[in-house]
């Protein structure tokens, strides 16, 4: 059974780990990266849940990429952005109806979750066990929205 | 699988591959500016030439562009030998007569030992080194708006007959990945001009910031299938929105549980 | 009327020739490039309109033939009488009376017509015994000048489409493959590639369709060889294409045409009618299973789609921008499929390989250039034309054996051979034989055939000059090294010959050179700096002259010389006067003239009209 990145909202405190942990695991010329997580408030006191790219199955990222520059990986299932073909026009960034594929302006790269390739660092680092990855059952799901 | 010898070392690499996608995947640097992954190559800016050879050629060299040349079995490529060096730095000097005034060819003439041209520079130069960067990129992305026109010397990137391109979208992509930043555009509100045309960035609906082009979110709606309202937020938004939505699922458990 | 079997062509081409024969005489009038611009359709229209109002006996107007060229373009207009092979030259509207009159009703010769030797004035009447013409061997050129241009069924009388059927009933595609091999045939469009090998590689290639091409697109200033055979004999292109489609597997075929050529156009697109007529082309023909269709593909006036890679793009209705050719387009050609593509010369010479044997043909020429080769000879050289000659003939046998030396008895400078591709060789390289390899060796390159002879009176640097400013115009602007390059090596020639250039600067050409050449993407950036390469290394003294004495030894570079009037020869007739567009010249009637250096542009107008040579250029 393939492993997959498991979010269970109830869990997350907002501590920022997740969001620290890939801003380093994705340090560019040493200087950490754009984070591909954000725990935002959820709308209720002391309410945290993480957002992060869920690797859909019908993913509108890579749909919208019109040089094909998003790919899924077999081994992690992570749907991975290319930045050597990317051309930067921004049509994924526009298009992920969970707003997961982003700009780091820094940088001046588009990046996404790329599930750190095979090991996400932020599940690695979660105090909570609010993000997990490991095997689950496969379910069709369409994207919510 | 095919094995050949790169600046001395035994390396690997798939059958098809180019000689540049192995030598980057040495570490080795060599300039190529009229490359990119999302296009063919192209072997047009010449810079990424390497010399080339076969014990069998008796010596014989042969110099080629990376970027096109696949691998062979056997093959010896030198990246940096003494000609190479040469033809790279006389090719970078041209660059530099064409372009005088563009600080990425000025650093890149300059890290291989060429500060001034020797030839006459262009009067009038823009900073176009023609790579057709922006033309594949634009034909890749399907929308063919801009190409090369003309002939040799009096070659321009231009849109059909040099009006306000009618197949543009607005999705920059062509300024993003000229290497001399040559393409200029305006973002102005909820404007956009570039080549000559004017288009509406979308805003977002939540924070009213700019994302993009309507007439780009019109393309992927109809060549992908992306629902329009998908463009209704921008992505922080987005994140936001889910992260709601979210939190009234794990407050309705709660409230189911207790 | 189609021909379905080898018998029912042998019977067509009894009834053909049986239809020549009941002329006893013919009158050709040639109609090749060089001819027609001399006005030969008028003397053809005048000599038809002369025969129907005379209504000769034995004579119709069947017997008066439209040519293609005949190859002595400096005597045109030509007219000849065959059999007999009576030879008129330089014939104008006004001598078709007596034309008609005296040889076709009197058969008697118009002496002052003939063409008459240099050297020792006697005149030839007929052409056949005439050096330029005894010293040639015509194979591909073998009916042009013979039959009505464009006519199926002369060309069936005279033998034609024997092969396709020799082939389409006799031979598998393996034995016509070998055949070529053996010919030993290598491109004449100037590559040189042994046709037998591509065409073996094209036929194993296991990507279909396949596709067969024949550039037309012949673009090297003074080269008009494919031209006269397009026009002059398009069925023999036609015959050897299908053979060779027949022999690589490919069912659909492209004669590509530059754009600069509409009869050419024309005349193909006639014959490719006439053989869909009578079967040769289309399903089935002459009753095998073996299916083709040719279409006439025009192109846009880019010298760059001679190029193979830029012509299948051209073809392929794209711009005509060459690509990296690291895999070859006999794999990968016309959409991207197997494709062989050959000159037009290469394909007419195909049909006498398969009549009578590569074995045959690899008799002629050279051990490593078989056969013969077509030239254009131009330039100073006193008789101009189209001619061919077995490789391994000498330049010197061709320039004054055939070609009768230089004009004027001026001396001889050099000879450019291969277009703006080759290069210059001097006197010393005269006994060269003309084939692929040894002119290569010298630095330039037989090519596709131009040959231009030069005199004492022009000028290594102002031709290396108009040679780069060709290329540079004609460059696809793709690639830096070719765009760029030629570019600044024109500039630099340019400074050479209006005095501003260095020593130094010969060597900063030099090296841009070798980058040039190694650099390039495609041919035309590889060989663009032959023609300075070619000249320096020959002219170097010549270069130098211009550079440090400021002085151009040929009278050619404007800013280096000057127009002086010779005192001793000027008459006053005020001639040059009126010639000047600059009003640069003073002087009353029958006194000496004086010109104004300040305000003379050198342009050559005085110097065209002066009838005492009285202007010097120093």
């Amino acid at each position: 059974m393939k492993s997959r990145l498991i979010v269970t909202p109830n869990l997350c405190t907002g501590c920022r780990t997740c969001e620290l942990a890939c801003a380093f695991a994705h340090s560019v010329n040493g200087k950490p990266g754009r984070s591909r997580i954000y725990p935002l408030p959820a709308g209720f006191p002391d309410m945290w849940t993480p957002v992060v790219c869920l690797h859909c199955d019908d993913p509108a990222c890579a749909k919208s990429c019109l040089v094909d520059a998003i790919t899924r990986i077999e081994e992690t299932g992570a749907m991975e952005l290319d930045n050597e073909k990317c051309v930067k026009c921004m049509a994924c960034v526009a298009a992920c109806p969970f707003g997961c594929s982003l700009h780091d302006a820094q940088h001046d790269m588009v990046v996404k979750c790329d599930l750190c390739g095979g090991d996400p660092v932020c599940a690695h680092f979660c105090p909570t066990k609010a993000l997990e990855y490991r095997p689950a059952m496969p379910t069709k799901r369409k994207a919510v929205g | 699988m095919v094995s050949l010898t790169i600046n001395g070392k035994v390396v690997c690499a798939e059958e098809g591959e180019m000689v540049l996608t192995v030598t980057r995947r040495e570490g080795i640097d060599i300039p190529a500016l009229c490359h990119h992954e999302a296009v063919e190559p192209f072997g047009a800016c010449r810079l990424c030439l390497v010399e080339i050879t076969k014990k069998e050629w008796n010596g014989w060299t042969n110099y080629v562009t990376a970027c096109l040349y696949p691998v062979e079995e056997g093959l010896i490529v030198q990246t940096h030998s003494s000609k190479v060096n040469e033809l790279r730095r006389t090719i970078l000097d041209l660059m530099l007569a064409r372009c005088p005034n563009s600080p990425e060819v000025r650093q890149l003439a300059a890290d291989h030992g060429v500060t001034q041209t020797a030839y006459e520079e262009m009067p009038d130069a823009d900073n176009c080194i023609l790579c057709g960067l922006c033309t594949r990129v634009c034909e890749r992305l399907g929308f063919n708006a801009i190409s090369t026109v003309g002939r040799g010397h009096h070659k321009v990137v231009a849109a059909p007959l040099k009006e306000a391109p009618p197949d543009c979208v607005g999705c920059l992509s062509c300024a993003q990945v000229c290497p001399t930043n040559v393409i200029k555009y305006e973002d102005d509100g909820d404007q956009r001009r570039i080549w000559g045309r004017t288009f509406e960035l979308i805003t977002c609906k939540q924070c009213g910031k700019y994302t993009i082009t309507r007439e780009f979110a019109e393309a992927l709606h109809t060549q992908r299938d992306i629902p329009l309202d998908y463009f209704d937020l921008c992505d922080e938004c987005h994140r936001k929105e889910l992260s709601l939505k979210m939190g009234s699922i794990v407050n309705w458990s709660r409230e189911a549980a207790s | 009327m189609r021909i379905a079997t080898p018998q029912q062509l042998n019977r067509l081409q009894q009834e053909c020739q049986a239809r020549l024969d009941r002329q006893e005489r013919k009158l050709l009038v040639c109609c090749g490039p060089g001819c027609l611009a001399n006005g030969a359709q008028k003397v053809s229209d005048e000599l038809k309109k002369v025969i129907e109002k005379n209504r000769l006996k034995g004579f119709s107007v069947e017997a008066l033939k439209e040519t293609g060229c005949h190859g002595f373009c400096e005597q045109g207009p030509l007219v000849v009488v065959e059999p007999s092979g009576t030879f008129y030259t330089r014939v104008k509207v006004r001598d078709v009376e007596e034309i008609i009159d005296q040889t076709i009703r009197k058969q008697e010769i118009v002496e002052r017509l003939l063409y008459a030797d240099p050297a020792t004035g006697k005149k030839i009447a007929n052409y056949r015994e005439i050096p330029f013409y005894s010293k040639q061997q015509r194979i591909a050129l073998r009916n042009i000048g013979q039959i009505n241009q464009c006519d199926i069924d002369e060309y069936v009388a005279v033998g034609g489409y024997q092969s396709l059927a020799k082939v389409l009933t006799t031979m598998s595609r393996q034995a016509v493959i070998d055949e070529v091999t053996t010919s030993g045939l290598r491109g004449r469009g100037g590559a040189g590639f042994p046709a037998g090998r591509k065409w073996a590689t094209c036929a194993k290639a296991d990507d279909y369709p396949h596709y067969v091409i024949c550039n037309g697109d012949e673009g090297d200033p003074g080269a008009f060889m494919d031209r006269a055979i397009m026009e002059g004999d398009p069925h023999s292109v036609l015959e050897g294409i299908i053979i060779a489609a027949y022999a690589v597997g490919a069912h659909e075929g492209y004669i590509y045409v530059r754009e600069e050529y509409p009869l050419a156009v024309v005349n193909l697109q006639k014959a490719i009618q006439q053989a869909h007529e009578y079967g040769f082309l289309g399903e089935n023909m002459l009753g095998s299973e073996f299916s083709f269709d040719v279409h006439v593909s025009r192109g846009g006036g880019a010298f760059v789609c001679g190029e193979s890679s830029a012509l299948m793009k051209s073809v392929a209705g794209e711009v005509g921008e060459p690509r990296a050719k690291y895999v070859r387009s006999v794999l990968k050609g016309l959409f991207d499929k197997p494709t062989v593509l050959n000159n037009v010369e290469s394909y007419a010479n195909v049909p006498v390989i398969i009549d009578k044997g590569g074995k045959w043909f690899s008799g002629i020429g050279t051990r490593k250039s078989t056969g013969t080769k077509a030239f254009s000879l131009v330039g100073r050289v006193r008789n101009t034309g189209l001619i061919e000659v077995p490789m391994g003939t000498t330049l010197r046998e061709i320039i004054y054996g055939i070609g009768g030396g230089i004009q004027n008895d001026r001396p001889f400078k050099a000879v450019q051979t291969g277009g703006p591709s080759g290069g210059c060789l001097p006197e010393s390289k005269l006994d060269l034989p003309v084939d692929f390899d040894s002119l290569t060796e010298a630095g330039s390159m037989m090519g596709s055939g131009g040959m231009i002879v030069l005199d004492d009176h022009t000028c290594v640097v102002d031709l290396a000059k108009y040679f780069l400013a060709f290329l540079v115009d004609e460059s696809c602007g793709k690639c830096t090294p070719c765009r760029e390059g030629l570019y600044q090596l024109h500039a630099l020639a340019v400074a050479v010959s209006e005095g501003r250039a260095t020593e130094a600067d010969i060597e900063k050409m030099e090296r841009l050179s070798d980058t040039v050449v190694l650099g390039s993407l495609c041919g035309l950036g590889k060989s663009g700096p032959n023609p300075f390469l070619s000249t320096v290394r020959y002219f170097r003294d010549e270069y130098l002259t211009h550079i440090k004495d400021k002085r151009c030894p040929a009278g050619v570079c404007r800013a280096l010389i000057r127009y002086e009037v010779d005192a001793q020869k000027c008459d006053g007739c005020m001639a040059c006067i009126a010639a000047c567009a600059q009003h640069a010249i003073t002087g009353k009637k029958k006194e000496l003239h004086a010109i104004n250096q300040d305000t003379c542009d050198r342009c050559g107008a005085c110097l065209a009209v002066c009838q005492r040579d009285a202007i010097l250029v120093i």
